[in-house]
């Protein structure tokens, strides 16, 4: 994507500011994709993908810290250390949906957050800690410069996978699970392995992240995966597009945008995201994609959201996502674990 | 025995205020089959309505506490026509559930906005004298007993309410068959509306009873709507009855595990409880076992 393209060279003009705000950009565009597998395609309203966040960047933090770590191992411990906890969180969501599942990872993120505040000798309390700096010796680069590249590398990626992924059978099994559990179920989708699956990858996706933020930052905080984090991935999310991969990595680019914006401005940022959430859910609930896939001619994003009062509007694609029209292969597709492949970026 | 006595009378206050904040969430789940996001901003701003009355512009205590509940009503009402309303015929549950968190920010957002920054704590002044009551060994604050008797007088009225009046009956029928009660020519609708402005009112009340045993500030809101929710899920969610004895046991369990494990453990017992609950007893302790929809 040209996207992609432009924030590749985009370090090389600007100043300090704006190459740390391209690279906040590309945090929030994993962050985003993660949480739009689990949200707009596995229809899982998890409240966790902060909480998510926070574990990577801690675990990384930490095992640098108290255990001397070089960086790639830590960063792989913590997302690693993430990805097990979303799965984990996924064995309550089983059991759970809706409301209930809302409220329990609510409940969940809140304790991490306590945790990260109230466990002093391990994570150093509401103070927050800062990780030794990186090296990334045998190449030129500064601090900066290397995370800003790893950044980029780990989006590109993980933007490949996610694409590839929701456009196998396993996306078309999370989307069944969305549109009707029971229905899915009967299709013989097996819902523990594919939630699991869905809570895994976002998990993964917000630790990924979480580790380059701590590498990014030089810091590591409690305050920076609170409540306000979670509405912003919400906010990034359904500002993009519910349901669409591409979606996501627009929504991250606003919404990143956004807040530096009304951090200038001092805006209220609450009342900006809280706001731009409900007009965004109640005036157009596909996100600015579907704005695209409308005036853009040539746009083609097979969407798989599709709200029951917008059916009768002719997409460009044919919806082709109803309860009973997708049938996931029983055999593993050609890209079915895509999880294991890169797990050390 | 007398730190244990204290414990438990502090728990049975502050769990009474949990269970009137309880009761508006179950209140309105049970009607509409939502959790409103934004009930314990509903809270916050009671308090504060109450506080700009009472405290800013010196009004007496009672027209204060009823204006900061109309208030609060018309908020809920509010609540119902942005987040509710265009979202049910949707049939969305997560859509709705994101509208309702983002209306919750932005009623924090406004509070902050309103009535101070971050950190900025503002204090209530008690009703009654702040000096301890004695009774037979037990010390007892009497503005706790101010707490206690008003949320039972409010549970009171509330139930006589539901029992007794045409609106709180509707909204029982609605509850029960919404289909069933627009058959026989209720405005289910209206009845919606009407559910979210009682629950918020409810909420406004227990704020103002509280705002002088703690303090009044932003956060308030979501802190209160976490507890109170775990009050509702231990009680099923889907009962009244269960929200108050739910109300009760989540202030005695966060005050017995702040005095006997770490004080700090009070901020997440509440946590702590509703994942158990949601896990091993998603019905709750009074709870309808309901099948699965299809």
């Amino acid at each position: 994507m040209v996207l992609f393209a432009l924030l590749l060279v985009a370090p090389a003009f600007g100043n300090q500011y704006h190459a740390f705000v391209a690279n906040l950009i590309l945090l929030y565009i994993i962050l985003s994709m993660g949480l739009n597998l689990l949200i707009g395609y596995a229809g899982q309203l998890a409240l966790s993908n902060a909480a998510m966040y926070g574990i990577g960047a801690y675990a990384t933090g930490l095992m640098m810290v108290h255990f001397g770590w070089p960086y790639w191992a830590a960063a792989a411990f913590g997302v690693l250390f993430a990805m097990v906890s979303g799965t984990l969180l996924a064995l309550p969501a089983l059991r759970l949906s809706g409301i209930y599942l809302a409220l329990a990872t609510l409940a969940f993120a809140q304790t991490t957050f306590w945790v990260m505040t109230h466990w002093t000798q391990v994570t150093f309390g509401a103070g927050g800690f800062v990780p030794p700096p990186l090296d990334f010796s045998p190449l030129p680069l500064t601090q900066s410069e290397g995370i800003y590249y790893l950044s980029w590398i780990a989006a590109v990626l993980l933007y490949l996978v996610a694409k590839r992924t929701m456009e196998s059978p396993i996306g078309r099994a999370f989307v069944a699970i969305r549109d009707g559990e029971v229905a899915a179920q009967a299709l013989g989708i097996d819902l523990l392995r594919y939630k699991a699956l869905a809570f895994a990858m976002s998990g993964f996706y917000a630790g990924v992240a979480g580790a380059l933020y701590s590498g990014l930052l030089g810091f590591v905080g409690p305050e920076s995966f609170d409540l306000l984090q979670m509405v912003l991935h919400k906010g990034a999310v359904v500002l993009g597009g519910m349901g669409s991969v591409v979606g996501s990595v627009l929504g991250g680019v606003l919404l990143t945008v956004l807040v530096e914006l009304t951090k200038e401005m001092k805006f209220s940022i609450e009342i900006a995201f809280g706001g731009l959430l409900i007009v965004f859910v109640l005036f157009q609930p596909q996100g600015i994609v579907m704005l695209f896939k409308k005036w853009l001619p040539g746009w083609v994003e097979r969407l798989h959201y599709l709200p029951r009062d917008m059916q009768q509007q002719p997409a460009e694609s044919e919806p082709k996502i109803g309860p009973g029209s997708s049938v996931p292969g029983s055999g593993p597709g050609p890209h079915t674990k895509p999880t294991a492949v890169e797990g050390d970026d | 025995m007398e730190y244990f006595s204290y414990l438990v009378a502090t728990g049975i206050s502050t769990g009474a205020l949990y269970a009137l904040v309880a009761l508006g969430i179950v209140v309105i789940y049970k009607a509409t089959k939502v959790v409103n996001f934004a009930h314990g901003e509903m809270f916050m701003l009671g308090g504060f309505f109450a506080y700009t009355f009472h405290v800013m512009l010196e009004w007496p205590y009672i027209p204060s506490f009823l204006l900061a509940v109309a208030l609060a009503f018309a908020l809920g009402l509010a609540v119902d026509r942005i987040a509710f309303r265009p979202l049910m015929q949707r049939q969305n549950m997560v859509s709705m559930l994101l509208c309702m968190i983002g209306l919750s920010f932005v009623l924090k957002g406004l509070a902050r906005w309103l009535w101070g920054g971050k950190g900025d704590y503002l204090t209530f002044p008690p009703l009654v004298s702040p000096t301890p009551l004695n009774f037979g060994g037990i010390m007892v604050m009497s503005q706790q007993l101010v707490v206690l008797g008003g949320a039972c007088l409010v549970m009171l009225v509330f139930a006589l309410f539901f029992k007794f009046t045409r609106a709180g009956r509707f909204m029982q029928a609605t509850a029960d068959n919404p289909k069933a009660a627009k058959l026989v020519g209720l405005r289910t609708d209206l009845v919606y509306m009407y559910t979210f402005g009682v629950g918020a009112a409810v909420a406004a009340a227990a704020a103002v009873l509280m705002a002088p045993l703690t303090l009044l500030y932003p956060d308030i809101g979501f802190m209160l709507f976490i507890k109170a929710f775990a009050a509702a899920v231990l009680g099923g969610l889907t009962s009244i009855l269960g929200a108050v004895v739910g109300g009760f046991l989540i202030g005695l369990i966060e005050q017995m595990s702040a005095g006997y494990i770490h004080t700090s453990m009070q901020e997440v017992a509440a946590f702590i409880v509703i994942m158990v609950v949601l896990v091993f007893i998603p019905t709750g302790l009074f709870g309808q076992r309901g099948s699965r929809k299809v």
